[in-house]
């Protein structure tokens, strides 16, 4: 009998089974793992250094056998600049989530923990900065602590924070409520144990969910602002930094911006995927 | 249900003052000066001074602790950089360009109906193909229709706009010759804008041309605008879809024999409809305000692009009056979505 | 009778199609000011041109100073007092009568900083060219009205040159009426600006379009089209997408490689002007080790310069040795280039103790500029040959406006920059590159050869014969290559197009003084 055997297995068993039973949770993780396969081997498939790399002889050249993707203004090859550039952007998109993730969960967690002025406090800056549209709030941060990949992650990261500070926050809420944090809390639990033992893991799954469409998220927002020359800086083989270099030429070169959008659609599309089947694994009560 | 209203605009107004409070600590802490961008290359410390002064950059950015001590009058405290701010503010005066001395409310006045006539056009598109599509992939779970309007909405949401965007205009404009690639009309047309959206004023003027010309520029920005709220519209609408075709008074009205048709259509939609409005209320709001690189890529003369450029310049006025507009056009606007659950779903009470 | 009302109709109609004639001028930008002598870039100064008009001014595509606003010119007392005399009979489009007193209105508004008539204005472009205000380094003294058409500049010291200085597209003469009636709006899109041009003002509608209309009381040639329309287009293959579609006729400062695309399309036509620009890459001393000669000179040779002009310039633009144009006197002629020779500059900076070379940075402009169309190409370029000799230099832009402000700082260790000329002298390059004050605050150079160099600009200023100033020009750039202040890179001959039935245009060497009036569109 099937549910026999589900009340066998452990949550996590539970879990994979539905994961692997949805399509488009199999799909983001073929197309995920690839992207990370390519981002680990990509210095063993072609070695590259960006800065030496130029081949004037060789500028924008069409698609063809020797070079797949064509060339840019520089004689690059634009195939192995795609492929480095699935390693910075996996990197941003990862880190900036890291970021998100660690502020916004600390933050939920006092404003739904205590409650009261902290809480009033916290949800004041959370709906301040929600009152901006994400892509302003970026750039903003980004001409303060100056252009550059690793201030446009951090900034891509801080736009995030109150998605996972209201997420958390209704979470720890809704759980504080509930009878075996009062029994915790009863047999004399100390606050920052009840929190991290108690309600921190049953808020896993909504927080691993949203992760996941979070990378997508920031991998777009950090390839926006490296359109705007805000993000990464060349010669960095970055995704959105090589579209807009291709926009000067792009009527007559087109295949240098092309290749390099494509990439950032199928990588985003991945973790969308793999959001959606995580959810579905997860939280099994939503609906299909 | 007003009184509620009344409380949840009043919340606004602490959001509203931390908005300008880190709008203007932002702006300060964005290293360069407008002084010495104006001034260029030959600028004296004295003219600095001078031009400072002028611009009233030299008194303290929160307090002003000297004037206060001098003139032994606490008042005096106020007399800083953010309280004059503020203080214009709540006269109605955003203040005016550093560089072009062109009023900011001027710049809002003609760049706003841009925007909004963008916004509106590509939420348009989005409503046409999302709301439909996203029924019927509902309505035929599982099948291949399903299946595509899914995929489709996925690569939707997965596509960067700026990237979209020029292939729109390599493909149609560049290529094709079928649309207009950059701007709002045709610059030989001539008449005088009585709104500010364009494709409107045609009518109003009686000048179907204009009107016709207005559109054709709109499509492209739109299409490409409106290529995530088309995305996210059409997944919400088949999520809330199938969430009520799944609940007991549906399967009652078809246990009746009522026409399926009749049982979407009439019956599902109906309620399904909430949570959908939510996310066009929230979706706009972030299409009012967030089309920066839309507007880049088309040069479309709206506020995103003005305002972008006016934190690359430090041209405080225009970004602190510019993102304060936004900020109470996006706070207001999900303040409405709120109350509008009250209007669509009656069984919603507020207290 | 019927017949003969239907044939006026007719008549009627046509001559109305023909006369609608509308020029659509599609630049980098929208203008940021009308208000001529209060604007720093070329886009504002092409279209405050159309409607207000220099004293002296060039005869179309060159650089030959012919009568503007002033009929003719004399010097007197050791080129130290200039009087001009006035055209007559001409009016500004407000009606105001120019006079002499108009003219002295506009110049003591912009060289006098107590003048009341300045609206908060900072007029920069004025301290460019004459070096200051009034009585901090302005060579302009004083100006007197001698009669209703003669007014006499006294200067501060001889100028020889005074009258192309004058002709530098800032200093456009406003009426004065219109000046009065609101001098901090004045040259915004709310009030426009009132000169005596060939286009009179008619609207600017924000982010979008300046519209302007034929003068049919204009003292010269009057304009061919009824409607002139500016276009702010930033992208310059945006621009070319909007020619080839046809919204725009003239489409400005497109980039060199689309010469071909160009060429092959049936209704375009490529213009291709005689620059008088230069493109140069500096360093600023005050950023070790760019303070030691070696590695100024292992950095001009680690980088095959040649190759880079061949890429970018797509053979429109030529290798530059010195930082006058070929086209300009003041040259030696003589000053060799720098050759590619990644060897002797490892050698170099071996010498200089960096072996193994050492970090630094490379500011581009954020902006294509007639000079360097594709500066972050170029400048990726050159950081490759500089990674190969070992020197590690990042890349980094900022906001244009921003950039201008900001690399005379000291901030930018290596920094491209050029220049356009305002007026055709050799004084308005070296003087504000190599300048006894622009040498020690662009380049940070304080040593006293570039004392001497600053001396010698100072000294050919004000010398009172051609062939003295040419050989101080000359002993200057043999200065500054031998020391390797900074590389000049290239000059550009800009590329334009315009569609097929656009006859008449001329762009100008100066960037921005184009005389739109003499444009026909078929």
């Amino acid at each position: 009998m099937a549910t026999s055997e589900a009340y066998m297995r452990t949550p996590t068993q539970q879990a994979w089974r539905r994961f692997m039973r949805s399509s488009s949770g199999k799909a983001g993780l073929l197309i995920v793992g690839f992207f990370v396969l390519l981002a680990l081997f990509a210095p063993l498939l072609a070695p590259y250094d960006a800065t030496k790399d130029r081949n004037l002889r060789e500028r924008l050249q069409p698609p063809s056998v020797e070079h797949v993707m064509g060339t840019d203004e520089l004689g690059r090859d634009i195939f192995v600049r795609v492929i480095h550039g699935s390693r910075i952007s996996l990197r941003v998109g990862v880190f900036a989530v890291a970021i998100a993730v660690l502020f916004g969960t600390i933050l939920g967690l006092l404003a739904g923990y205590f409650g009261g002025k902290i809480d009033m406090f916290i949800s004041w800056l959370i709906d301040i900065m929600l009152s901006f549209p994400s892509i302003l709030l970026a750039i903003a941060i980004v001409a303060v602590i100056g252009p550059g990949i690793s201030n446009a992650m951090i900034a891509v990261g801080i736009v995030q924070i109150p998605i996972y500070a209201r997420l958390t926050r209704s979470v720890v809420l809704s759980i504080k409520e509930q009878d075996f944090v009062a029994a915790a809390e009863g047999l004399g639990a100390s606050r920052s144990r009840i929190i991290f033992q108690h309600i921190l893991p049953n808020g896993l799954s909504p927080l691993i969910v949203q992760g996941t469409l979070s990378i997508a998220t920031a991998i777009l927002d950090a390839a926006g602002l490296g359109f705007l020359g805000l993000g990464a800086q060349p010669p960095q083989p970055e995704w959105g930094l090589m579209i807009s270099k291709g926009f000067l030429y792009f009527t007559r070169a087109p295949w240098i911006s092309l290749f390099p959008g494509v990439a950032i659609m199928i990588a985003v599309l991945g973790f969308n995927l793999l959001g959606d089947g995580l959810r579905d694994a997860l939280d099994p009560r939503t609906q299909r | 249900m007003t009184a509620y209203a009344i409380r949840r605009f009043l919340g606004l107004i602490p959001v509203l003052f931390g908005v300008s409070l880190l709008v203007f600590t932002f702006i300060h802490m964005i290293p360069g000066d407008p002084a010495v961008v104006m001034l260029g290359e030959r600028a004296t410390p004295e003219s600095l001074e001078k031009l400072r002064k002028q611009l009233n950059l030299d008194k303290p950015l929160f307090f002003n602790l000297e004037a206060a001590l001098e003139t032994k009058n606490p008042a005096a405290l106020f007399e800083s950089q953010y309280f004059s701010f503020v203080g214009r503010v709540l006269h109605g005066d955003l203040g005016q360009s550093i560089f072009t001395k062109v009023d900011v409310a001027t710049e809002l006045r003609a760049r706003f109906p841009a925007t909004f006539e963008l916004s509106l056009a590509a939420m348009l598109i989005a409503l046409v193909v999302a709301i439909p599509a996203g029924i019927m992939a509902a309505v035929h779970k599982n099948s291949w229709l399903d299946l595509s309007v899914m995929t489709a909405a996925l690569v939707g949401i997965s596509m960067p706009i700026f990237w979209l965007g020029l292939l729109l205009i390599y493909l149609f404009a560049v290529n094709l010759h079928w649309l207009p690639p950059s701007g709002r009309l045709d610059v030989g047309l001539e008449f005088h804008p009585v709104t500010g959206f364009y494709v409107l004023d045609g009518l109003l003027t009686g000048n179907p041309e204009v009107t016709k010309s207005a559109i054709r520029h709109l499509i492209l920005p739109a299409l490409a605008l409106g290529s995530i709220p088309t995305a996210v519209i059409a997944r919400m609408m088949r999520g809330s879809m199938l969430e009520v075709l799944n609940q007991d008074y549906i399967r009652t009205a078809r246990s009746k024999g009522l026409a399926e048709r009749v049982v979407i259509w009439k019956h599902a939609l109906r309620n399904a409809m909430l949570p959908v409005i939510t996310v066009i209320g929230l979706m706009f709001g972030t299409l009012l305000t967030g089309a920066i690189l839309t507007e880049t890529i088309f040069n479309w003369p709206g506020i995103g692009k003005w305002l972008y450029d006016g934190i690359g310049a430090r041209d405080y006025p225009i970004v602190q009056g510019g993102t304060l507009f936004i900020a109470i056009i996006y706070v207001v606007i999900n303040a409405l979505v709120d109350l509008s659950y009250g209007f669509f779903d009656p069984r919603i009470q507020y207290r | 009778m019927k017949r003969w009302i239907i044939g006026l109709l007719a008549l009627s109609l046509a001559l109305g199609v023909a006369s609608a004639q509308t020029l659509i001028y599609g630049q980098s930008d929208l203008p940021k000011t009308l208000d001529s002598s209060d604007a720093q870039d070329g886009n504002s100064l092409r279209v405050a041109y159309q409607i207000t008009e220099t004293l002296v001014a060039f005869k179309p595509g060159t650089v030959d100073p012919i009568p503007g606003l002033a009929l003719s010119w004399e010097a007197s007392n050791n080129a130290k007092e200039w009087t001009f005399h006035l055209r007559k009979g001409v009016k500004f489009h407000d009606g105001t009568p120019f006079n002499a007193e108009a003219v002295k209105f506009n110049i003591d508004r912009w060289n006098d900083p107590n003048n009341k008539y300045r609206g908060n204005k900072q007029f920069v472009p004025f301290t460019w060219v004459f070096g200051g205000f009034k009585g901090d380094g302005s060579i302009i003294d004083r100006v007197e009205v001698v009669d209703e058409y003669t007014v006499k500049f006294y200067l501060t010291d001889s100028v020889g040159f005074f009258p192309n200085m004058l002709g530098a597209s800032y200093f456009g003469i406003d009426s004065p009426k219109a000046v009065m009636a609101n001098p901090e709006k004045y040259g915004t899109p709310e009030v426009g600006a009132v000169g005596t041009g060939p286009f009179v003002f008619d609207k600017w509608v924000i982010g979008d379009k300046v519209v302007l209309k034929r003068n049919d009381n204009y003292w010269g040639e009057k304009a061919k089209v009824d409607t002139l329309v500016f276009r702010g287009i930033p992208e310059p293959a945006s621009r070319l997408a909007e020619l080839k579609a046809g919204a725009i006729h003239i489409a400005n400062n497109l980039s060199p490689e689309d010469k071909v695309t160009i060429d092959a399309d049936p209704n375009l036509r490529a213009v291709v002007q005689k620059g008088l620009n230069i493109g140069y890459l500096a360093f600023h001393q005050k950023n070790k080790p760019l303070d030691d000669i070696r590695v100024r000179k292992a950095i001009a040779a680690a980088v095959d310069w040649d190759a880079i002009v061949d890429a970018f310039y797509a053979g429109l633009g030529e290798r530059a040795t010195e930082f006058v144009p070929p086209a300009m006197w003041g040259r030696d002629g003589n000053i060799p280039a720098y050759t590619y020779n990644p060897e002797l500059a490892k050698k170099l900076l071996a010498e200089a103790g960096y072996p193994n070379g050492f970090e630094t940075e490379i500011w581009y402009m954020p902006v294509s500029r007639p000079y360097f169309p594709a500066p972050q190409p170029i400048a990726e370029t050159i950081a490759t040959y500089l990674a190969d000799v070992g020197i590690k230099a990042t890349l980094k832009t900022e906001d244009w406006g921003t950039y201008l402000s900001d690399y005379d700082q000291g901030k930018f260790p290596m920094y491209m920059l050029g220049w356009s000329p305002d007026y055709p002298d050799p004084d308005n390059y070296l003087f504000t590159f190599f300048g006894p004050t622009s040498i020690k605050t662009n380049l940070g150079c304080e040593s006293a050869a570039c004392e001497e160099i600053g001396q010698l600009l100072v000294e050919a200023r004000t010398a009172p014969d051609m062939a003295t100033r040419q050989e101080l020009y000359a002993k200057a750039q043999r200065m500054v290559h031998e020391l390797t202040l900074s590389i000049p890179v290239a000059h550009n001959n800009p590329l334009h197009a315009v569609r097929k039935g656009v006859e008449g245009w001329v762009p100008s060497p100066l960037g921005s003084s184009e005389n739109l009036n003499l444009v026909t569109v078929k």
